[in-house]
C-alpha cells in the first residue's frame, strides 16, 4: 500500500472508503481516529458550551475522552476581540471538532481501539465500499496566486509604514495559491509523507471537504501542569550546496533572520506568561535548526508551569492565533493583517489538534496546509516583514512554502 | 501591590511574569484603569505598546494626575509616554531594529545606578527622544553606547522612573536585578 503505513485490511478498506476520518503524526508513527459520534461545528455562541462539554467526558468510559478539530483563523481572532469584515473568498470560515469512537494506532504494528465492536465497523464499512464511485482526479496545470509581485509589493510597502510608525515590529503577509480541484486526501497525504513527514502533520477527511497539512510546529504541548510551544521563525532554502552545518552557520550569522526569530521568542514567552506560574516560564531550546524537504527552519522551545485554576478558554486565547504567523505586538498586528490582507486565510494560521477532559492538549499551527473544500483548493504561505525585509525575497519565500504542497498535484 | 497598565502589548506579560517574582501584580488595559487599584499599589507601571504616546491619552492624563504620589515606572512605549507628557518630542529613528542587543551605559546623572555600568539589553522601539531635551524634573540616566539614544530615566524625587529598553526580555542579561533596583528603591 505504502511506505508510511503498515499493509493492513482494515486500514486499507477504511482508506478506500469515503468514511470521515482524522490522521494525525505522533512520534513512532501516527493515529488514525474515525467513527466519530459526534462532530460540532464551533462558533462565538456555542464554544464555552463545548469547552464546558469536554471537561465532563469521563477517561474511564470512553475510548478517546475528548475532541479532536480545528480551529480556524476567524474564530480564533473572535476570541481575543477582534472582529473581521467579510472578505473575498470568505468559504472556509469553519471550526469544527469530532469525538471519535475508534481509535487506531499504526506503528510498526496496527492496534485498534474502539467502543463500537468489530462487526459493526466491519459490517459499516462493507456496506460503504460497496456504493464506492471513484472521483476523477483533475487540476488546472499552474496554480493561480491571489497577488502578482507589483500587489504584493503595494501591501509590503504599506506593512513597512506601520512599521516605521511603531504600529507593529513584524508582520506576516499571507499569499493564496488556488486551484479547482477535488483531491484524494489519503493519497495525497501519503505522497506528503513520504517526502515531507513533519511533526505536526495531519489530515481530514470529511463529506464534503479535506485537509492535508505538513505543518512543522508545534503551538501548544500540554500534559498535566506542564506545557510547552515551539515557535519557527526563519527560513532558508535548500540548494544542492546547503546542508544543515552551513544552515547553522548562516542563521547564526544573519541578523535579519535573529531580530524576527528574537522577537517571537519574546512574543511566546509573553503569552505563555498570562497563564503559567510567575519565574516557571523557560527558553528551554534557543535556536535549534531543523531540516526539512526544501528548506531549513529556525526554531526554539519555552516551557512553563500552568497555573492553578486555567480554564481551556484562557490557554486558547492566551496561545492563539500563534504568534510566529501574526507578528507582534499581536494585537495592533492581527489589525494591519485583517485590513492589509485581501482574501480570507480561512483555516491558515488556525490550529489543528485535541483537547481531553484533564485539559491536556497538543495543537500545532496550521500552515503547509491544502484546503479542498467542494472542488477548491488553496495553499496559503506568509512570511515575516520586517524593517530590513525586501519584497522580492519574501514573495520568493511564500513560493518556497507552498512549493512543496503544489508538487503534489504533478505526481 | 504592582499595577500594570497594558497598552495592547505582547511583550507586558514578561514584564508582569518578572514584577509578580516581587509582589502582587494586577493588569488593567489602558482603556479600563480602575482607580481602586491605583491606590492600594505602591508603583504603576506603564506597560510597552506599539505605536506613538501621543495616542494613548488615558495613560498620559493618569500619568498626570499620579505622578507626585506613586512610583511609576514606564517601559518601552511607557518610557515614551513619560517624556511626552513632560513636553518631550518623540520622532521616529533612522533605522529601526526590533529584537536586538544593544549596550547602554548608566551616566553620572543616576542616584540608583552605579556610573559608568554597562548593561546589555533588548530593543523594540522605533521611535526615541529628540534631544535636546530640558527638564527641570527628568534626567536620562542612561544611553545607548553606539548612537547615544536616551535609555532610561529618573526623577528619584518623584519616585519616577523610565526604561527605553525591555527588561522582561530574554535577550536583556540582568533584567531581574534593573526591576529590583526600581521596585525596591
Amino acid at each position: 500500500m505504502s511506505k508510511i503505513f503498515p499493509n493492513n485490511k482494515y486500514l486499507n478498506k477504511l482508506f478506500k472508503s469515503k468514511k470521515p476520518l482524522i490522521i494525525y503524526k505522533v512520534k513512532n508513527g501516527y493515529d488514525l481516529l474515525t467513527d466519530f459520534s459526534h462532530k460540532i461545528q464551533l462558533d462565538n455562541k456555542n464554544i464555552d458550551n463545548f469547552f464546558s462539554n469536554i471537561l465532563h467526558l469521563d477517561p474511564d468510559k470512553e475510548i478517546f475522552d475528548g475532541y479532536v478539530g480545528f480551529f480556524d483563523y476567524k474564530l480564533l481572532c473572535n476570541l481575543i476581540g477582534l472582529k473581521i469584515n467579510k472578505k473575498k473568498s470568505d468559504f472556509f470560515n469553519k471550526s469544527i471538532f469530532y469525538k471519535p469512537e475508534t481509535v487506531i494506532k499504526i506503528r510498526k504494528k496496527v492496534r485498534i481501539f474502539s467502543s463500537l465492536s468489530i462487526e459493526y465497523r466491519e459490517n459499516e464499512l462493507n456496506n460503504e465500499l460497496k456504493n464506492y464511485e471513484e472521483n476523477i482526479f483533475y487540476h488546472k496545470k499552474n496554480f493561480d496566486i491571489n497577488y502578482s509581485l507589483e500587489n504584493f509589493k503595494e501591501k509590503f510597502n504599506f506593512a513597512k509604514k506601520k512599521i516605521i510608525a511603531g504600529e507593529t515590529y513584524q508582520i506576516k503577509i499571507s499569499q493564496k495559491y488556488t486551484n479547482n480541484s477535488y483531491i484524494n486526501p489519503i493519497e495525497f497525504f501519503i505522497n506528503l509523507m513520504q517526502v515531507n513527514c513533519s511533526p505536526e502533520s495531519f489530515m481530514i477527511r470529511d463529506e464534503n471537504y479535506s485537509i492535508v497539512s505538513c505543518s512543522p510546529e508545534n503551538l501548544i504541548y500540554k500534559k498535566g501542569s506542564k506545557i510547552t510551544t515551539k515557535p519557527i521563525a526563519g527560513t532558508i532554502k535548500k540548494n544542492k550546496l546547503m546542508d544543515i552545518t552551513l544552515a547553522k552557520k548562516i542563521f547564526a550569522e544573519n541578523k535579519k533572520e535573529n531580530k524576527e526569530h528574537n522577537m517571537i521568542i519574546d512574543l511566546e514567552r509573553n503569552d505563555l506568561s498570562k497563564i503559567c506560574k510567575p519565574g516557571s516560564v523557560k527558553l528551554k531550546n534557543k535556536k535549534l535548526v531543523e531540516e526539512y524537504k526544501d528548506l531549513f527552519h529556525y526554531v526554539s522551545e519555552i516551557s512553563g508551569e500552568i497555573k492553578e485554576g486555567v480554564d481551556i478558554k484562557e490557554i486558547i486565547t492566551a496561545m492563539m492565533p500563534g504568534g510566529s504567523v501574526i507578528g507582534c505586538p499581536k494585537i495592533s498586528t492581527l489589525n494591519i493583517i485583517n485590513n492589509l490582507e485581501d482574501s480570507s486565510r480561512n483555516i491558515f494560521t488556525g490550529s489543528f489538534g485535541y483537547i481531553k477532559s484533564n485539559l491536556d492538549m497538543r495543537f500545532n499551527v496550521i500552515i503547509r496546509t491544502i484546503l479542498n473544500y467542494k472542488n477548491s483548493i488553496e495553499i496559503l504561505a506568509a512570511s515575516g516583514v520586517i524593517f530590513d525585509s525586501k519584497y522580492k525575497n519574501e514573495y520568493e519565500e511564500n513560493f518556497i512554502k507552498a512549493k512543496s504542497l503544489m508538487d503534489l498535484f504533478k505526481l | 501591590m504592582i499595577y500594570v497598565i497594558d497598552h495592547n502589548d505582547s511583550f507586558t506579560f514578561n514584564l508582569v511574569h518578572l514584577l509578580a517574582l516581587y509582589d502582587d501584580v494586577v493588569v488593567s488595559n489602558y482603556k479600563k484603569i480602575d482607580k481602586s487599584y491605583i491606590k492600594k499599589s505602591h508603583l504603576v507601571v506603564f506597560s510597552p505598546g506599539p505605536g506613538h504616546p501621543k495616542n494613548y491619552t488615558e495613560t498620559i492624563s493618569l500619568y498626570k494626575s499620579i505622578k507626585n504620589n506613586k512610583k511609576i515606572l514606564g517601559v518601552c512605549l511607557g518610557f515614551q509616554i513619560i517624556l511626552y507628557s513632560e513636553k518631550a518630542k518623540i520622532i521616529p529613528k533612522k533605522y529601526i531594529q526590533h529584537g536586538y542587543k544593544s549596550n547602554v551605559k548608566v551616566n553620572n546623572l543616576s542616584l540608583i545606578f552605579k556610573n559608568n555600568t554597562t548593561f546589555s539589553v533588548a530593543n523594540y522601539n522605533s521611535l526615541k527622544l529628540l534631544e535636546p531635551f530640558k527638564s527641570e524634573e527628568i534626567n536620562i540616566t542612561m544611553r545607548d553606547t553606539e548612537n547615544n539614544i536616551a535609555m532610561a530615566l529618573e526623577n528619584i524625587n518623584k519616585n519616577i522612573f523610565g526604561f527605553q529598553f525591555h527588561p522582561d526580555s530574554f535577550l536583556t542579561k540582568k533584567g531581574k536585578f534593573l526591576v529590583q533596583k526600581i521596585i525596591f528603591t
